[in-house]
């Protein structure tokens, strides 16, 4: 290994992607001594793990603000009650409506579906009007086939701003020819009670 | 001047008593046993100290001549590493009289860390698909590991590790990264 190794040279640059795998501890033990080998004598690839870590942090600040528009599983929510986050959760009846708002203090959304995906392969989750006209879609939402709901998180920075409203969200089934099941259809009943702009 | 000397220069040097190779090594290493020191300490405090600890040991060791291959500099400072970070985690008090001894010497300038648009991030993270959006948000989250991820959207953990990778590289794509 070469010591002459400076900010503009580098024979054999570590991918990002490894790199982020180091700071996450998820590479082998071989691998992350070849990694750290490399890293004592690369300022190049230190460089580029500092892009990763800055990176990771902005995406845990992200992944913790709730302003995300994701699907999630049990499992974190549950590590967010336990780091203390207010998490303010919705699961209407299959077929149902249900009446939400957020307040000032909620840290997390969440609508809980209550669905059967035992028969579905791909799953959409389609964001309808009152009218159920279509406005978003999450295509090919990953899921648990023996999972008993569909946990989705809404943004919260959204939803604190979003004035009355009603929502329709829809699962729906995908086949191989793209034709189109519904699983479930629920309906949220959004009251804004943060003060804002006029409606 | 030291600064383009090989790293075993750098070690007959300061066995001679160089003091301006002694202060090459220092800048030379620091941000790579800093480094070293967030990785597994996960504390910016605890791995500046890690810094300094590191180079009041090898600089003992380069000074009464102790490293027989100077060309090792670099492994020799990585185990000093691991060696260290072992011994943090056994006592969190030790050296501390060194440290003030000696402290003020070894804490040299480090590159800062990289800053990020953080609505950018948030408008990147939104375009990813559905499956590498939740991965992303779960692995970050509370430094999920894949096999919790993989539990929790029952996938395989290589699964998770291959819809992380196409992530990160078209994160850092989305945020202008270069490779």
């Amino acid at each position: 290994m070469t010591d002459l190794r400076d900010r503009n040279e580098c024979s054999s640059p570590i991918e990002a992607a490894v790199l982020m795998d180091y700071w996450l501890a998820a590479l082998s033990p071989s691998d992350e001594d070849a990694v750290e080998q490399h890293l004592m004598t690369c300022d190049r690839c230190g460089d580029r793990l500092r892009d990763v870590i800055a990176l990771a942090d902005g995406l845990r600040t992200l992944a913790r603000s709730g302003s995300l528009q994701v699907v999630v599983g049990d499992q974190f929510l549950n590590r967010a009650t336990r780091t203390g986050l207010r998490v303010r959760e919705y699961a209407p009846p299959r077929g149902g409506s249900i009446q939400c708002t957020v307040a000032a203090d909620d840290d997390l959304l969440v609508a809980r579906l209550a669905v059967d995906l035992t028969t579905a392969s791909r799953v959409d989750l389609s964001w309808c009007d009152q009218e159920g006209a279509e406005r978003q879609r999450m295509a090919d939402i990953p899921v648990r086939a023996d999972g008993p709901d569909v946990i989705c998180q809404q943004s919260i920075t959204w939803a604190k701003a979003s004035p009355t409203s009603t929502m329709i969200a829809r699962l729906l089934a995908v086949d191989e020819k793209g034709d189109e099941r519904v699983l479930g259809e629920y309906t949220f009943h959004h009251t804004r009670t943060i003060p804002g702009p006029p409606e | 001047m030291c600064i383009g000397l090989r790293d075993a220069d750098l070690v007959s040097r300061i066995a001679e008593g160089d003091r301006e190779a002694e202060a090459e090594m220092c800048r030379r290493m620091a941000p790579r046993i800093r480094l070293y020191g967030l990785r597994h300490l996960r504390s910016a405090p605890t791995a500046d100290d890690l810094v300094q600890q590191v180079l009041l040991k090898v600089l003992e060791a380069l000074r009464n001549a102790r490293l027989r291959e100077p060309d090792k500099l670099a492994q020799f400072v990585l185990g000093t590493c691991r060696m260290t970070v072992l011994d943090l985690r056994r006592s969190s008090q030790r050296q501390e009289e060194l440290l003030a001894m000696y402290g003020g010497e070894l804490a040299p300038v480090q590159p800062p860390m990289p800053g990020l648009d953080d609505r950018q991030l948030a408008r990147c993270v939104q375009a990813l698909k559905e499956r590498e959006r939740s991965v992303v948000v779960m692995t970050f989250y509370d430094d999920h590991t894949a096999a919790e991820t993989a539990r929790a959207l029952e996938t395989s953990e290589a699964n998770v590790r291959v819809i992380r990778h196409r992530a990160v590289r078209q994160l850092r794509a989305c945020m202008g990264a270069a490779k």
